[in-house]
């Protein structure tokens, strides 16, 4: 990182801190906007609540569904309860083989159509990268988390969880575009009972440019 | 016939074996409407630039073509790319490539891919569609029409891929060596009419420029005069699928030798250099450029006949809803530096030019997609002396292509 967006790194840290571990913060909901580097809101970051004491057992029977709809992995990316089963249906004509080399999953799913396989059920944290191995250009991801507290932002940079434990809380924020690793992606608040906690994270970097796609133009065949 | 049978028999043997595995089976059908000045074309024998020539105006078919595909295990898969131009090639309809590809599942970062059979090297950043055409313009760049005229990969070549995008990098890296007998001819149609611009593949069992021939014979793509095999090294870098970097060596190493009878032609000791670069800044646009360097050799006597070749292209692209609309600029010069006519005719032989095309592309349902392309070549070409021609001809070609895919 640069020195420019060093300092602007500390600057959104000092922000994130201030704005989190305030008088207000209370309780037992919690409102948090991504902003990026321009100031704009970023839409479909990944935000995870961890508590820090440990997470409540897993529930049983999550599941979710990765889609494959011309010839993009439909939602790009996700995030997950540890022990979820994640679906894999293929919605395209042509066929499709995803697999993964992720730490935190590795699988493969034979070459398929429809709904071929049976769902696979991702069991430790972490990051699962997906591609396909007919279609070099799909690329999907997973994020596998103990907490059962997460969601994507929507159109406004802003997610709302609700029916949150009152207590210490690390919050992280990903995106699959994102172009930077540093302290700005998390901070940590204390939520009382009965309160809203609001945190605000802005980003040092402007988000990567998403990947091209053909989308389902199967004319199209890179030599 | 005795080839096409060869070709019909391995088509065959491909279309059983994959019986009952999945498969992917597509057709494309592309007729045009031409008007075109040009001096007589060098699909016909002549020394124009252009596909079509002021004799071929009306309606045209500029291809109908089947692809094929299928996983005959879950890691290889067969392609059978097959065409036919409607020119009176030797045979009707062809195959352009027929090759196995081995890609295992990745396990790692690393991934090694590996193709045997008949195929095109990776050069090409235009060439973009199945049955290696071009979505931007109905003609190639004079480099990609070369490489569409000459040059097939019959042999094996092996990729070895670093999947860097799928670690959170920024890069994904291929580096690719393939080894390839049956090209010994390559180089022949540049040598004897200089660069081209158009979208006429040569056909694996065809043959090409099958008019008169005012320099050299019909050549019968593809085969080994020599028994040498050449070879070419490769890598591709990929930025976040925004940049891509293409460099290739490439040798066939032909032994020079005397004409084969059969095949019309004698070896000619090619190799050349290229580096494309491939720029989408938005998902609208799109900036191709492409440089090739390279010399060939042959040997009717001596001293032997060797000749330089060189050309670039810069395209640009924009896409607008359903419109697609695109610019190239070409030049090109191909030179005899050594020659054993020298003596009789008094100058060496070569072309130097460039060109402009410009075309608009219209998808006008799934299936169906409209594409007007203009082209002006100006082109100056010693060889035009032996045609009565002069030198220096401006050609013009209008072609209006109407597009079945599916």
């Amino acid at each position: 990182m640069d020195s420019r967006g060093a300092f602007l790194a500390t600057c959104v840290t000092a922000c994130t801190v201030l704005a989190v571990t305030g008088p207000v913060y209370a309780a037992s909901a919690l409102s948090v906007t991504v902003l990026s580097a321009a100031g704009t809101p970023v839409q479909d970051a990944i935000i995870i609540a961890e508590p820090q004491k440990g997470s409540p057992p897993p529930r049983t029977g999550l599941k979710d569904v990765m889609d494959q709809r011309n010839l993009m992995f439909v939602p790009g990316a996700m995030v997950v309860q540890t022990g979820t089963a994640v679906d894999f249906p293929n919605s395209d004509q042509v066929h499709h083989q995803v697999y993964s080399f992720s730490p935190a999953k590795t699988f493969q799913l034979a070459l398929y159509a429809g709904k071929a396989h049976a769902p696979v059920v991702f069991d430790k944290p972490g990051l699962v990268t997906l591609g396909c191995n007919i279609h070099d250009s799909m690329l999907g991801y997973i994020y596998v988390t103990d907490s059962p507290w997460f969601g994507r932002t929507g159109a406004d940079g802003t997610l709302q969880l609700r029916d949150l434990v009152p207590g210490e809380y690390t919050l992280r924020v990903w995106h699959a575009l994102l172009d930077e690793s540093g302290p700005e992606l998390q901070a940590h608040l204390n939520l009382a009972e009965g309160a809203t906690g609001v945190a605000n994270f802005r980003l040092s970097r402007p988000l990567r440019p998403p990947s091209l796609n053909h989308g389902a133009d199967k004319k199209w065949e890179d030599y | 016939m005795g080839r096409l049978l060869i070709g019909a028999c391995a088509v065959a043997a491909l279309l059983l074996a994959g019986a009952g595995n999945a498969y992917e089976l597509d057709l494309s059908v592309d007729l045009r409407a031409v008007n075109s000045n040009a001096t007589d074309s060098r699909l016909e024998g002549g020394l124009g630039k252009l596909r079509y020539d002021a004799t071929d105006d009306g309606l045209r078919l500029g291809y109908l073509r089947v692809g094929y595909r299928v996983d005959l295990t879950q890691t290889l898969r067969l392609t059978a790319e097959a065409a036919a131009y409607g020119d009176h090639d030797v045979n009707p309809i062809d195959l352009n490539e027929l090759y196995a590809e081995w890609r295992p599942i990745p396990s790692s970062d690393w991934r090694s891919r590996l193709k045997v059979g008949a195929f095109y090297p990776e050069i090409s950043l235009e060439n973009r569609m199945r049955g290696w055409r071009s979505p931007y313009t109905l003609s190639f760049s004079a480099i990609n029409t070369w490489v569409g005229e000459e040059l097939r990969t019959i042999g094996a070549e092996y990729s070895l891929e670093l999947l860097g995008r799928s670690r959170g990098h920024a890069f994904d890296l291929t580096f690719n060596a393939a080894a390839f007998g049956w090209n010994d001819t390559a180089g022949t149609v540049l040598a004897s009419r200089g660069w081209g611009l158009h979208d006429r593949q040569s056909s694996l069992f065809g043959r090409f420029a099958n008019g008169g021939q005012p320099l050299s014979a019909n050549t019968l793509f593809y085969d080994d005069l020599d028994k040498r095999a050449g070879y070419y090294v490769g890598a591709t870098a990929n930025y976040r699928g925004l940049l891509e970097a293409r460099l290739l060596h490439y040798d066939n190493r032909a032994k020079l030798g005397p004409d084969n009878p059969t095949i019309g032609d004698d070896p000619w000791d090619t190799f050349f250099e290229s580096l494309g670069l491939r720029w989408t800044p938005t998902t609208d646009w799109t900036l191709i450029t492409q440089w090739l360097h390279g010399r060939t050799y042959d040997d009717i006597g001596l001293p032997t006949n060797a000749w330089s070749f060189n050309s670039e292209f810069l395209l640009a692209s924009w896409k607008h809803g359903p419109m697609r609309y695109a610019a190239r600029y070409d030049r090109f010069t191909s030179q005899q530096t050594a020659s054993n006519f020298i003596q009789y005719i008094g100058f060496y032989l070569g072309d130097d030019g460039h060109a402009w095309t410009l075309a608009g592309e219209r998808a006008l349902s799934e299936h169906w997609t409209a594409v007007l392309e203009g082209i002006q070549v100006d082109s100056s070409v010693a060889q035009r002396v032996f045609t009565g021609e002069l030198p220096y001809q401006r050609e013009r070609q209008l072609q209006l292509a109407i597009r079945y895919d599916k």
